[in-house]
């Protein structure tokens, strides 16, 4: 385990609030959370509860309507459009529950996508992008188009791609949502691997309660409140 | 700076996710330009050959006359003969060719009929450069020289007067004092041309003509004809330092209506230009800002993994390059194609009479200008390519938040 404190992510006071017509929908009601560097975090609760909400926040997709967000000691309000996007590349590793793929790119280019819009040489973007395929094992499915991919290897290649720019935190909102349950098993039994060996932070919203039980830290959240958060060893 | 090149296969292959659509575009792209370059060349073709006809039949590319003469053309208004200055613009490099005439209204009386003319004596040699009439013998043979005697009559005018070659007709012309001088001439050659000029010149000698108004060595008129379209303004300029006081003027104001007729087509070919391009327009954003919208997600999902939106227009724009390229480029190709159709000319003496009211020939030569198609395909690839700006626009406002729940 390590001790280094410093984190990830403080969020301090972060409301959000929808408007639909003339109707307030709250969807935060004032989140204080810190992601400590190589935490394997779950974010469970009800639907509606606010769980995607707050990743989208915390990964510089939507703006909180109160409250600071800093994600690798940036304070996010107040960045630019042009600025969060580029914080998205370098900072943050993005697993959505499907669609994740350009789907006229092969895995491969996929993965080297994000490392060509960082601007990597030909050469050491290519070799990265091979490097991550391998760790998740898809060797020999590299020049496969997502559509050719089945739903555990199109979610692998996910996080392949979520882990080849080296982000701060790898936010995934029900990565598991969609697979049969061997297929899920083995995409939370990766990711833990992968935060075991390379340290990357990983924070998961998620309603499956065999990716709930394989974290280390359990984060709850009801109505737009934490409503616990415990650390625990992790089962596997 | 290539750091977007990495774009270029994926705007490639999202061209290719709907091949149907995409071919569909690329043929509206290719017919319309098609149909403008068609256009053009036919159009440039039909122009071209009125212009000849006006300046080839007797006109030639430009003439010096004296003061007066155009508004009175009789032998009050007389050139001397060309001096030495004047005779080095003439035989210099900027000037092809030139024909000195006199040029005179006259009447011309057979057994049966009298009619209005235009006398005309030339030098048969310079004659020839400048004019296509003394090649388009029908019948008898053309002047033999400045001293001839004959006359050399229109087809049409013969059959007026119900003469032919051999026989004798009468010219009158008003003479250098005043009389009206009247003389026989024996018709050697008939002469086929435009309607219009087979029914107003007859031509005989120079000198004849000289000797015929006691004008001396005097001359009417001087048409020239310039090496190339660009070298004219200059040799108007230089002929008018060479002959202070003459009346120096283009075929543009000599034909007018022909000038007009020419540039007439210009503006059609921009016209029609315009129009193929408002309807390709349409077609091309619609079908763009459809292929946008069927894909909000994934460019929700490229803002979400960090492209900046001014990257996202470019791609899409990218793939409008691709598009309309290559319509540009089978349209380019087909109107090339049916141009090379025609290499000896469309003959259009089916409705000749027609083309002859409009003033052309009755065979045009499409001639491919090569700066028409690569203006002409620029611009419809530079248009259509901002036209899909604002699909594309719209592709880089997507809002990955709202796009990536949009399923
Ligand atoms: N774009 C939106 N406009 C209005 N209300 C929204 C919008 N997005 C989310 N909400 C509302 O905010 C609340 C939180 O939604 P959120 O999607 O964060 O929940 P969630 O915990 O991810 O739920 P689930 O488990 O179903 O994915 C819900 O009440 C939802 O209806
Ligand atoms: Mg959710």
């Amino acid at each position: 385990m390590t001790n280094v404190v410093a984190n990830i992510v403080e969020c301090r006071g972060v409301t959000k609030h929808y408007r639909q017509g003339a109707i307030d929908v709250p969807a935060l009601r004032g989140i204080d959370l810190s992601i400590e560097k190589g935490d394997f975090a779950s974010l469970a609760g009800p639907s509606g509860s606010g769980k995607t909400t707050l990743l989208n926040i915390i990964g510089g997709l939507d703006r909180p309507t109160q409250g600071s967000v800093k994600v690798d000691g940036e304070e996010l309000t107040g960045l630019s459009g042009e600025a969060l996007a580029d914080l998205r590349l370098t900072k943050i590793g993005f697993v959505f529950q499907a669609y994740n793929l350009i789907p006229v790119l092969t895995a491969e280019e996929n993965v080297e996508f994000i490392l060509q819009l960082m601007g990597e040489a030909p050469a050491k973007r290519r070799a990265r992008a091979r490097e991550m395929l391998h760790e998740v094992a898809l060797d020999g499915l590299e020049n496969r188009r997502p559509a050719r991919l089945s739903g555990g290897q199109q979610q692998r290649v996910a996080v392949a791609r979520a882990l080849a720019s080296r982000p701060a935190i790898v936010l995934a909102d029900e990565p598991t949502a969609n697979l049969d349950s061997k297929t899920a098993e083995d995409l939370i039994t990766l990711m833990s691997h992968l935060n075991q060996i390379s340290g990357v932070t990983f924070l998961m919203a998620t309603h499956d309660s065999r990716v709930i039980a394989r974290t280390r830290r359990h984060i709850v959240i009801t109505d737009g409140r934490i409503a616990s958060d415990e650390r625990r060893n992790s089962a596997g | 700076m290539g750091g977007f090149r990495f774009l270029l296969p994926l705007a490639w292959r999202s061209l290719w996710r709907n091949p149907r659509r995409t071919f569909i575009t690329m043929l509206v792209v290719c017919v319309g330009l098609w149909s403008v370059l068609t256009f053009a060349v036919l159009l440039r073709a039909w122009s071209a050959s009125s212009r000849d006809v006006a300046i080839r039949t007797i006109t030639g590319e430009g003439q010096i006359h004296a003061q007066g003469y155009l508004d009175d053309p009789t032998v009050a208004h007389r050139l001397p003969p060309p001096d030495a200055g004047l005779m080095a613009v003439l035989n210099g490099g900027a000037v092809s060719a030139y024909s000195a005439r006199v040029r005179l209204s006259a009447i011309v009386q057979s057994e049966y009929k009298t009619l209005p003319v235009t006398l005309v004596g030339v030098q048969p040699a310079h004659e020839r450069q400048i004019s296509v009439l003394p090649a388009q013998i029908t019948a008898g043979h053309y002047l033999s020289g400045p001293d001839d005697v004959g006359i050399v009559l229109g087809s049409n005018l013969a059959r007026r007067l119900k003469t032919r070659v051999g026989k004798r007709v009468v010219v009158m012309v008003q003479a250098a004092d005043g009389h009206l001088a009247e003389r026989a001439f024996q018709v050697v050659g008939l002469f086929a041309g435009p309607r219009t000029a087979e029914d107003e010149f007859v031509f005989t000698g120079l000198k004849t003509a000289q000797r015929f108004t006691g004008i001396g060595s005097d001359l009417s008129e001087i048409a020239f004809d310039v090496s190339n379209d660009a070298a004219l303004p200059g040799v108007l300029a230089a002929l008018e330092r060479a002959v202070p006081g003459a009346d120096v003027q283009s075929w543009k104001t000599l034909e007018p209506l022909s000038y007009a007729v020419s540039t007439f087509f210009d503006q059609f070919v921009l016209m029609w230009l315009w129009i193929i391009f408002l309807l390709m327009g349409f077609g091309i954003v619609n079908t763009q800002l459809m292929a946008v919208l069927e894909r909000t997600r994934e460019f929700g999902l490229l803002q979400a993994l960090g492209m900046r939106p001014r990257l996202v227009l470019l791609e899409v724009a990218l793939e409008s390059v691709f598009l309309v390229g290559l319509g540009v480029a089978l349209g380019a190709a087909a109107a090339l194609a049916t141009v090379s159709a025609f290499p000896k000319g469309i003959d259009l003496g089916f409705l000749a009479r027609g083309a002859e009211l409009a003033g052309a020939g009755h065979i045009l030569y499409p001639v491919i200008v090569p700066s028409d198609f690569v203006t002409y395909s620029l611009m419809v690839w530079v248009l259509g390519v901002l036209a899909t700006l604002w699909p594309a626009r719209r592709a880089s406002k997507v809002s990955p938040v709202e796009a990536m729940s949009h399923i």
